[in-house]
């Protein structure tokens, strides 16, 4: 059961990502990205990992998927015309993205994987009250500074995207 | 013939708990979701590499990102340990963070000028 939720799963991501780099219009490229993103969160689901599965569809293909679709209604729909200005662009990268996809199957191959050091609870593992309780207190610095980051990230996109004749 | 106590704790373990896949996904194997989330990452890395508008290229760096989450939830997972998680929810943080002020960036340089080619944005190269 569980395996066959994968490969579905899978099956959706990589078509999702396949669609995000081959349609010509931006729009598709975005909606091709929520299916991935649905994907991957179904994938979050099966490695019992639940609230980042939620944040995952909330954050993701709640939020920043709608801040995409307002900058292309925004900006106006934008086809790709005409090829780079590097003729051989496709090939080179081609070669070069086959070359980082060849290292890292060759990693994967007969990796020995570090078994757990201390058996945990897998049931209340990837909850809401385990992610929290490590949230609050081991990782209460890294918590913190993540919402200095979005004020900062908030702050530029304001300044960033306010008109010319409003800096008074 | 098997003894009562095993047959208790089977009736036991089908019991669905809260974690309802937990029982299921220990079957799956962790290489299976970092191969997965190479070919993802491999996919991001294409798009960035051949399509020409900025927006694109903005989404295709987003699928990257998630890839990365993927591995991350698929060691914790492997590991037991949730720090992994933790750190998914950070970048998941660094992503939204990055994809604002790059939309910011990319709405202000589209006021002053069309730029549907990442090639006309070559000014600071100095």
């Amino acid at each position: 059961m569980a395996i066959a939720i994968f490969f579905i799963a899978a099956a959706m991501a990589v078509a999702g990502g396949i669609g995000v780099i081959s349609f010509r219009q931006p729009i598709r490229s975005v909606l091709s990205l929520v299916v991935v993103m649905i994907a991957l969160s179904i994938l979050f689901l099966l490695l019992s990992a639940q609230f980042i599965f939620v944040a995952q569809v909330i954050v993701y293909a709640g939020a920043v998927m709608v801040l995409f679709l307002f900058v292309i209604a925004l900006l106006g729909p934008a086809r790709e015309i005409g090829r780079g200005r590097l003729r051989f662009q496709t090939a080179l990268s081609a070669l070069f993205v086959l070359a980082l996809f060849g290292l890292l199957w060759a990693m994967l191959q007969g990796v020995q994987f570090r078994q757990p050091d201390q058996t945990t609870d897998m049931s209340v593992f990837g909850t809401v009250q385990s992610i929290g309780l490590g949230l609050f207190t081991r990782f209460l610095y890294p918590f913190e500074l993540t919402s200095i980051l979005l004020l900062v990230a908030a702050i530029g996109a304001i300044y960033l995207s306010r008109r010319e004749g409003d800096d008074r | 013939m098997p003894s009562t106590s095993a047959v208790a704790k089977a009736t036991i373990d089908e019991i669905p708990t809260m974690s309802g896949f937990d029982a299921g996904g220990s079957q799956l194997d962790t290489s299976w979701f970092l191969f997965l989330a190479a070919i993802l990452f491999i996919l991001g890395t294409i798009g960035v590499l051949i399509r020409r508008n900025p927006l694109v290229i903005l989404i295709c760096i987003e699928l990257m990102l998630n890839a990365a989450n993927l591995t991350l939830v698929a060691f914790s997972r492997q590991l037991q340990n949730l720090d992994g998680q933790l750190f998914a929810l950070m970048s998941m943080t660094v992503a939204a963070a990055e994809a604002v002020v790059g939309l910011a960036i990319l709405v202000d340089i589209f006021r002053h000028r069309d730029a549907e080619d990442i090639d006309d944005l070559s000014e600071m190269k100095g």
